[in-house]
């Protein structure tokens, strides 16, 4: 008898099996009826899913399904130590902002992790031509909204996937992979998902990123480019700002040659870095450690661009030859390169060496420059490509109906101005409206006809975003004298004419919820400009200032290339 | 009277040239980039009219209604007649409506069901969504003693032979109180030269022979035959100048705009709105009118 108690243990469990390959095989043959498939959990994914179950017309009409190959428990699960911060965050705009509370999402999101962004200070790394934008500016009604929000991704995803615990309309259908995408002739699609089940779906909508299996099934063709650059990202920490400064509420930004790099404010002690620069030298700032970092971080805040090219090709030597730069070198050499450039160790331009614990009135200028960086929070530091690319178009046709793209799967921007996520919130908010639109008229959510209106609204004004940035992104990347005299005279006149920068303003924090408040400030722009004299006297004060300011920058640019001429 | 005069030369409303037209063309009606492009991207705006036209008469009555948009056609007996492919069809019954989608085309009428087959929701009817097609002239219906609460004659009118028949069939199909919605093209320069000339001889949109100017239909013409119908002592649409009220019969402009390509639903009394494609409606009367009166 002991003999048949294993044997018959071995049945029941080859019974087991045949059972679930059968009850797989079963599923395989008979696809569940879907209305809305969501590939992708993505912050993109898990809004829309947000969007669609807010509404009450969509959960009784709608059955909608969310597929995401990983975990989203640990996600859901997400509990940061006190006082850290994830790497990937986002400057939240009012337009995301807004969104996100009408589907009430925002009232999951942490909002004491958070942080207001109010001014934004961003300057020419070879000729010092700044450009300022202060949220007061818009006439904002609360301070404290600033012109963005910082807001950490998973914050975000959290705050959605809490959200979407109170509506059992739409499945999660999480640690499930799409193995492949089909159809019938004519039919609608079919997802087919690892775990065996089939998904058929009048509307399947791809949030999944940049390598979109979705796009690829309706067979989207897109066009893009590598842009040779790699964006460092990190959480910094640093003292909180000092007396006259105010709270740490600006974002910094500087357009080195090499990329731009910017400083966003998450807390009075921490900021979130997103460092874009030449790939080997991506590897080497990586590989050469946090303290080496930090230093370099708040030299390329400060130092002018000539030295700044001669710590990287030191970075990159040491690199190069496997002995790391050690923290007391990039020290010294960074001491050595202030004093090539008359930069008193008092100055708000001085970096080499950093007293946390100094006290009392900051120096000059010291509200033009991010705090200083002390150190980086451990297993921060990570980097990834940069590209561009968009879609040929964001609705497939023939083999592709009834599929659309919204995110990264449609669209992948620089982030040099911190727009991908809030494109990719901008899509899912006109796509939820679209389908929202559709069955109050008792149209099919999955037809052309409901989904034309989304492709309209979101291709011409995600492409103006992703072009601008593209431009500025090559505009920036160049040192050649001309180019760069002439962008900080536009820098500078834009910086002089109050309501312009409002409008560009209201652009880059999506303010203009629609477009008419836009062309008002445009409007009143123009009015400023009729009154003429006035027009005239900013020009003129500005063109010779800029002037000045362009023939300081060449004697100075002389200077320092004399300078490291000496040095070496 | 043009209607008038087109009723002297035929009896029956169905022109078999029309029915073959269509026919041939069936395929194609669930191509939504393709020959009916128009008609789909027309289709939620007919739907809104129909929809925001029965939340009106139904706040009218009842003043207290809490109505959500979407429920009012919850329940409805619709009749879809010359329902083609189904395209408003299924929209009505998305929305809960009873419906039947009538057809003189056979072919319209099976790709109307193999479409409708597609969809879970309209493949098995529910408790609240039903949807069935059928291959007749509507004509046909009057025999049998059902009577709809909405009959909904979609960009049928121009095509028909005999339009006063046409017209008094689908006025006998509704109950007292019942709502007649027809969208159609009045004839006027303006409307052979955006339906004919340019959708279907220049810019090749549409087929050729789709439309005849002779048979289209002016709105006034329209609320002329109610004025007069069922009879000048008890008519549908009170007697007199201007246009008829609110209560009783309604044209609104359609207007497709090239820009957006989509079609938009002029205002009421929107000038000049109604030159081209329009949308009609009139409500029969909730008291049958007695034979006393005749």
């Amino acid at each position: 008898m002991p003999l048949l108690f294993p044997t018959s243990s071995i049945y029941r469990r080859a019974a087991g099996r045949l059972h679930k390959s059968l009850r797989r095989a079963i599923s395989t043959s008979t696809p569940e009826e879907w209305d809305v498939v969501i590939v992708g959990g993505g912050p993109a994914g898990l809004a829309l899913a947000s969007a669609l179950g807010s509404s009450q017309l969509v959960r009784e009409s709608l059955r909608v399904a969310l597929v995401e190959a990983s975990d989203l428990s640990k996600v859901h699960g997400w509990i940061p130590a006190a006082g850290t911060f994830s790497n990937r965050a986002s400057s939240l705009t009012h337009k995301s902002q807004t969104f996100l509370k009408d589907i009430r999402a925002w009232d999951h999101v942490e909002e004491e992790r958070t942080w207001p962004m109010q001014d934004m200070q961003v300057w020419d790394g070879v000729s010092d031509a700044r450009i300022e934008f202060s949220g007061s500016l818009l006439g904002l009604g609360s301070p404290v909204q600033g012109i963005a929000r910082m807001t950490e991704n998973l914050n975000l995803q959290r705050g959605l996937l809490r959200h979407l615990e109170g509506i059992p309309e739409v499945q999660i259908l999480d640690r499930a992979k799409v193995q492949t995408i089909d159809r019938a002739e004519g039919d609608w699609p079919l997802v087919h998902l690892d775990n065996g089940r089939v998904l058929r779906s009048r509307l399947l909508v791809g949030a999944d990123g940049f390598n979109s299996p979705v796009r690829s099934f309706a067979k989207i063709s897109s066009y893009g480019w590598a842009y040779d650059t790699q964006a460092i990202v990190a959480t910094m920490f640093h003292p909180p700002r000092g007396a006259f400064i105010g709270p740490n509420t600006t974002a910094f930004q500087r357009f080195l040659p090499t990329g731009p790099i910017a400083f966003l404010p998450l807390s009075p002690i921490a900021s979130s870095l997103v460092w874009s620069t030449k790939p080997p030298l991506a590897t080497a700032l990586i590989a050469s450690g946090a303290v080496v970092m930090s230093n370099m971080i708040n030299a390329a805040f400060r130092l002018p661009d000539v030295s700044m090219r001669y710590l990287n090709r030191v970075i990159l030597d040491a690199h190069a030859s496997g002995t790391p730069v050690t923290a007391a070198q990039i020290q010294a050499e960074i001491a050595w390169r202030e004093q090539s450039h008359g930069i008193d160790e008092t100055s708000a331009y001085a970096s080499a060496f950093i007293d946390a614990m100094k006290e009392g009135i900051p120096p000059s200028n010291a509200e033009l420059l991010p705090p200083l960086v002390t150190s980086l929070q451990p297993g921060t530091v990570a980097s990834f490509p940069l590209r561009f690319n968009h879609t040929d178009s964001y609705l497939g046709e023939g083999r592709g109906d009834r599929t659309v793209l919204v995110g990264d799967a449609a669209h992948t921007v620089h982030p040099l101005a911190g727009q991908g996520l809030n494109l990719g919130l901008a899509d899912v908010e006109c796509l939820s409206r679209c389908i929202q639109n559709a069955l109050l008229q008792g149209g099919d959510v999955g037809s052309r006809t409901a989904l034309l209106p989304y492709g309209q609204e979101r291709y011409f004004e995600n492409h103006k975003i992703m072009s601008v940035m593209d431009k500025l992104h090559k505009l920036y990347s160049t040192s050649f004298e001309p180019v760069v005299w002439a962008r900080s005279v536009g820098l500078e006149v834009v910086n002089e004419f109050d309501s312009l920068k409002a409008a560009l303003m209201m652009e880059a924090s999506g303010k203009g919820l629609n477009g008419a408040s836009v062309w008002d400030v445009a409007a009143k722009g123009v009015e400023s400009l009729a009154s003429a004299t006035d027009a005239a006297r900013v020009v003129r004060t500005g063109v010779a200032g800029m002037f000045g300011a362009a023939l300081q920058g060449v004697l100075k640019k002389a200077g320092n290339s004399l300078s490291s001429q000496n040095k070496q | 009277m043009h209607l008038i005069r087109r009723a002297l030369h035929t009896t029956s409303s169905i022109n078999p040239a029309e029915i073959a037209h269509f026919s041939r063309l069936s395929s194609q009606w669930w191509d939504e980039a393709g020959e009916f492009s128009f008609l789909h991207k027309m289709n939620p705006v007919r739907m809104r009219f129909i929809r925001e036209k029965l939340l009106e008469v139904a706040r009218d009555e009842q003043p207290a209604l809490d109505a959500s948009t979407t429920s009012v056609l919850k329940g409805l007996d619709v009749l879809d007649v010359g329902c083609g492919g189904g395209l408003l069809s299924e929209s009505l019954a998305r929305l809960g409506a009873k419906t039947l989608g009538v057809d003189a085309s056979e072919a319209n009428i099976s790709i109307a069901k193999l479409h409708a087959a597609q969809d879970p929701k309209l493949a098995q009817p529910g408790p609240s969504t039903s949807l069935s097609y059928l291959h007749t002239p509507a004509e046909v219906l009057l025999k049998e003693a059902k009577r709809y609460d909405v009959v909904c004659s979609m960009e049928v009118l121009e095509h028909v032979d005999n339009p006063p028949a046409f017209l008094d069939t689908c006025a006998k199909l509704l109950k007292p109180g019942g709502h007649l919605f027809l969208s159609t093209i009045s004839r006027t320069a303006l409307a052979y030269f955006l339906t004919i000339f340019m959708a279907e001889d220049v810019l090749r949109k549409v087929s050729r022979g789709t439309h005849t100017h002779a048979k289209f239909i002016r709105p006034d013409e329209l609320t002329a035959f109610f004025r007069a119908y069922p009879n000048t002592k008890s008519p549908w649409v009170a007697t007199g100048r201007g246009p008829p009220t609110r209560t009783q019969a309604e044209i609104r402009g359609l207007i497709y705009n090239p820009l957006r390509a989509g079609w938009v639903l002029a205002p009421r009394d929107a000038w000049g709105a109604a030159e081209c494609n329009y949308l009609f409606w009139v409500r029969k009367p909730l008291v049958e009118p007695t034979h006393n009166d005749t």
